[in-house]
């Protein structure tokens, strides 16, 4: 039986922190001298546990094909990163001011020899310090809404505070004996920036499939469904499952080379791979009318929504807009292998206008047996409610529920089915947004 | 978190910021000891246990025997160098590794004098 993903993340989270434990054994008597003592010794512990979380965090940014699963997915996993990351973040942010306050129990000048000096082992700290203050900074969105590429770029000065931070660590740590130093962070360092190698190098050689765009449909104001034509083998993926899509073509007016994730719409079986992609940004604005002919790159897949099993039981689905997307490619699998479901869909939409897909679904709920389609417009019924959900789908609390769309119905969702009695582990969900 | 986060960011800022600016603000404390006094490796030598421990670091001549109960380190690692001259002590840590700024500076509180040539 595979590992629930809470406990993966449970025992990363204890990765993390066993540095930290294990020098507590090294702690000694003289640690507890004074509160200069004490205060010197949270500063340490603080930046070895800081310094191990931004390193696991840096494990988990691979982002090897299937790497993702045991985590329940590459959303979850990027989330449990950017925990780690904010939680190595602070932990780093009081290690320097904790050693200070230890040493200011000497002099001032003592404690601001701990803070600011040209020592190369203390700027190495302040590199790595900065660093990451730079760019964990459009996180806090202070500037609203970060550009997902720009953010992206700004990311790799995460290697310029793993190799820094460990230097200074490598030279300064004294917590450990010195065959411990050298095992620990060796080993921790050597994975995280293998990790990052396999990121930045070897990603391009391996995780990769090329193909051309066969055929480009629009559905709707700014959605379009591209047909992709495999050149060499093609991907292997399930229904549900999302990629990075990487264009190569000129004629783009933006992202032309840049990456960007987009759901799989197509059946695993079918000969042509399909993704749809809603015009949210520049890049995903200029591949509306990217040219038939052009060639792509696919990374992937990942993403674990829906599960392994293709008979999920009696399950309810809701889906927002272009969230439709990773249920069609289920729909579409499930007609193809003549699976029968026990289904209810509710499909939420603005209006009929922004209706995707309308004629297929309609069709896929006809042939394929148990599975109900209902549609919800916003326009004309109001947000979704537990009336209309009750109406719809009356034994919901005997249901697994699935939803995927934007981040306001996720939260509505949440509510009308916890009320309806939904177990909160019953309710599974995937958002758009990675950051 | 992220507000956790960024409040600690602003923290850090302010706490760092104010140490330096006090740091030029409070002028040095005097030191009480006669720190030109000029003391032999065989006066050096005469000071050689946890109790009573003096060292000669880099030209300098340093009195520790309060800081032994303070220094991280088992005492018995310090009362290796005691009487005795432990530049390479300080310097390596027994594994190659200098002592922080923060330590040097530390020590500066226990310096007596400095080592005369003999």
């Amino acid at each position: 039986m595979a590992t629930k993903p809470h406990v993966i993340q449970l025992a990363i989270w204890l990765l993390a922190a066993l540095p930290a434990a294990l020098a507590l054994l090294f702690v000694t008597p003289a640690d507890y001298a004074s509160s200069g003592t004490v205060l010197n010794m949270l500063g340490r512990l603080s930046g070895i546990w800081g310094l191990s979380c931004l390193l696991v965090a840096a494990m988990l940014s691979c982002r090897v094909p299937g790497f993702d699963q045991p985590f329940g997915g590459l959303t979850k996993l990027w989330q449990l990163h950017h925990k780690l990351g904010l939680s190595g973040f602070i932990l780093l942010l009081a290690h320097p001011l904790l050693l200070a306050f230890g040493a200011a129990e000497e002099s001032l000048t003592a404690a601001v020899a701990s803070l600011f000096s040209t020592r190369l082992a203390l700027l190495a700290g302040w590199a790595a310090l900065l660093a990451l203050m730079v760019f964990m900074l459009p996180t806090f969105h202070l500037l609203g809404e970060p550009d997902y590429q720009r953010w992206k770029k700004l990311h790799r000065l995460a290697g310029i505070t793993v190799l820094f931070g460990l230097s200074h660590t490598m030279a300064l740590g004294r917590t450990f004996p010195a065959s411990w130093h050298a095992l620990l962070w060796g080993s921790s360092g050597l994975l995280a920036l293998s990790a990052m190698a396999y990121r930045w190098v070897f990603s391009r050689y391996y995780g990769r499939y090329s193909y051309r765009i066969s055929k480009v449909s629009p559905l709707a104001d700014s959605v379009v469904e591209l047909s992709l034509q495999p050149l060499t083998k093609p991907l292997r993926y399930r229904p549900g499952q999302f990629v990075y899509l990487r264009p190569d073509a000129l004629e783009l007016s933006a992202g032309n080379g840049e990456e960007h994730p987009f759901t799989l719409s197509s059946a695993p079986s079918a000969p042509v791979l399909r993704i749809c992609i809603k015009a949210l940004g520049d890049a995903s604005r200029a591949l509306q009318h990217i040219a038939v002919g052009s060639c792509v790159t696919v990374e992937g897949p990942y993403g674990n929504f829906l599960p392994l099993s293709m008979a999920p039981g009696r399950s309810l689905w809701i889906a927002g807009g272009i969230g439709i997307v990773p249920f069609l490619s289920y729909l579409r699998h499930s007609a193809s292998q003549h699976n029968a479901l026990d289904v209810q869909l509710i499909y939420c939409v603005e209006d009929k206008a922004h209706l995707l897909f309308a004629d297929e679904l309609s069709q896929l709920a006809a042939t394929i047996d148990g599975c109900r389609l209902t549609v919800h417009f916003f326009n004309r019924d109001g947000p979704l409610d537990s009336r209309f959900v009750a109406e719809h789908c009356p034994d919901v609390s005997a249901r697994k529920v699935w939803i995927c769309g934007p981040a306001p119905l996720l939260c509505r969702s949440r509510a009308i089915l916890r009320r309806a009695g939904v177990a909160t582990g019953d309710i599974v969900t995937e958002a758009f947004t990675l950051l | 978190m992220k507000q956790l986060s960024f409040a600690a960011f602003i923290s850090f800022w302010s706490v760092a910021g104010t140490l330096f600016v006090l740091s030029l603000l409070v002028p040095a404390p005097r030191s009480v000891e006669p720190a030109d006094r000029r003391y032999t490796l065989q006066d050096i030598a005469r000071h050689h246990s946890v109790d009573d421990c003096w060292m000669a670091i880099a030209g300098q001549v340093y009195d520790f025997s309060q800081f032994i109960p303070k220094h991280p380190a088992p005492a018995a690692t310090m009362v290796a160098w005691c009487g005795k001259e432990a530049t390479q002590g300080m310097k390596t840590k027994g594994y190659g590794n200098d002592h922080s700024p923060a330590a040097w500076a530390m020590a500066e509180a226990y310096r007596i004098g400095v080592l005369k040539s003999e």
